[in-house]
């Protein structure tokens, strides 16, 4: 029964890091539109390119905060949560 | 490959602020009593992998943008999922490897995130203390 219990709470946590990493699609995606939308502006004004390229950075930075986020919780599910759940299961056993 | 004064700019400006945050982080961990030689390792690795990520970036947005749309926009994917891996194995290592502290390792890799935050109050700053010398 133990040997049930550890196993839910790893396949649990494996389960929510996966489910985690979801969120680092979104960031692939997001920067690959703004830099598409950039070169087409860039294309049009050209003497822009420094403004444009300034700003896609800062926002590239910012999306990419978010997949950082994700990828954090992923890594705290895997390697950190596991031993602490299996801890309070022992403890309360 | 010559790099973009506009990418060498932001770096600069990225890095220094993490220098900034990582001194603040410091002397938190002094001031609540767990600093030790780790939290320092880590805070190095972190700071130095975040700025080298946004770097990076740079140097993909400058190349991309004289690219086509779609080659630009699967270049830009590739990079992020490279750059991913790079954090996500810096954040493991910080983690795994007894030498670093685990919360000094991932803390610095969100400063470019708050660097860009404080951004517009920097540069509105700046702008207004030339205007006033201009006045001046």
């Amino acid at each position: 029964m133990l040997e049930l219990a550890i196993g839910i709470i790893l396949g649990g946590c494996a389960l929510g890091a996966g489910c985690a990493m979801i969120a680092g699609i979104g960031p692939g995606i997001g920067e690959g539109n703004a830099v598409a939308k950039a070169c087409e502006a860039i294309g049009r004004q050209p003497e822009s390119q420094g403004a444009v390229t300034t700003t896609m950075l800062m926002g590239c930075a910012i999306a990419e905060t978010t997949g950082l986020y994700a990828l954090v919780i992923a890594i705290l599910l895997i390697f950190l949560a596991p031993g602490r759940f299996v801890n309070i299961l022992l403890r309360s056993i | 490959m010559k790099v973009d004064p506009t990418v060498k700019r932001e770096t600069a400006y990225v890095a220094i602020s993490s220098v900034v945050l990582s001194v603040v982080m410091e002397l938190v961990f002094i001031i609540i009593g767990k600093w030790d030689y780790r939290v320092l390792l880590g805070n190095l690795l972190g700071a130095g992998i975040a700025v080298l990520n946004f770097f990076l970036m740079g140097l993909t947005v400058q190349t991309a943008v004289k690219l086509e749309e779609k080659t630009a926009r699967d270049k830009m994917k590739l990079s992020m999922t490279l750059r991913s891996m790079l954090l996500m194995l810096t954040a493991v290592l910080g983690i795994l490897v007894p030498c670093f502290n685990a919360a000094a390792t991932i803390i610095p890799l969100f400063f470019v995130r708050i660097a860009v935050a404080l951004r517009p109050v920097v540069i509105r700053d700046k702008s207004t203390k030339s205007e006033e010398k201009r006045e001046g």
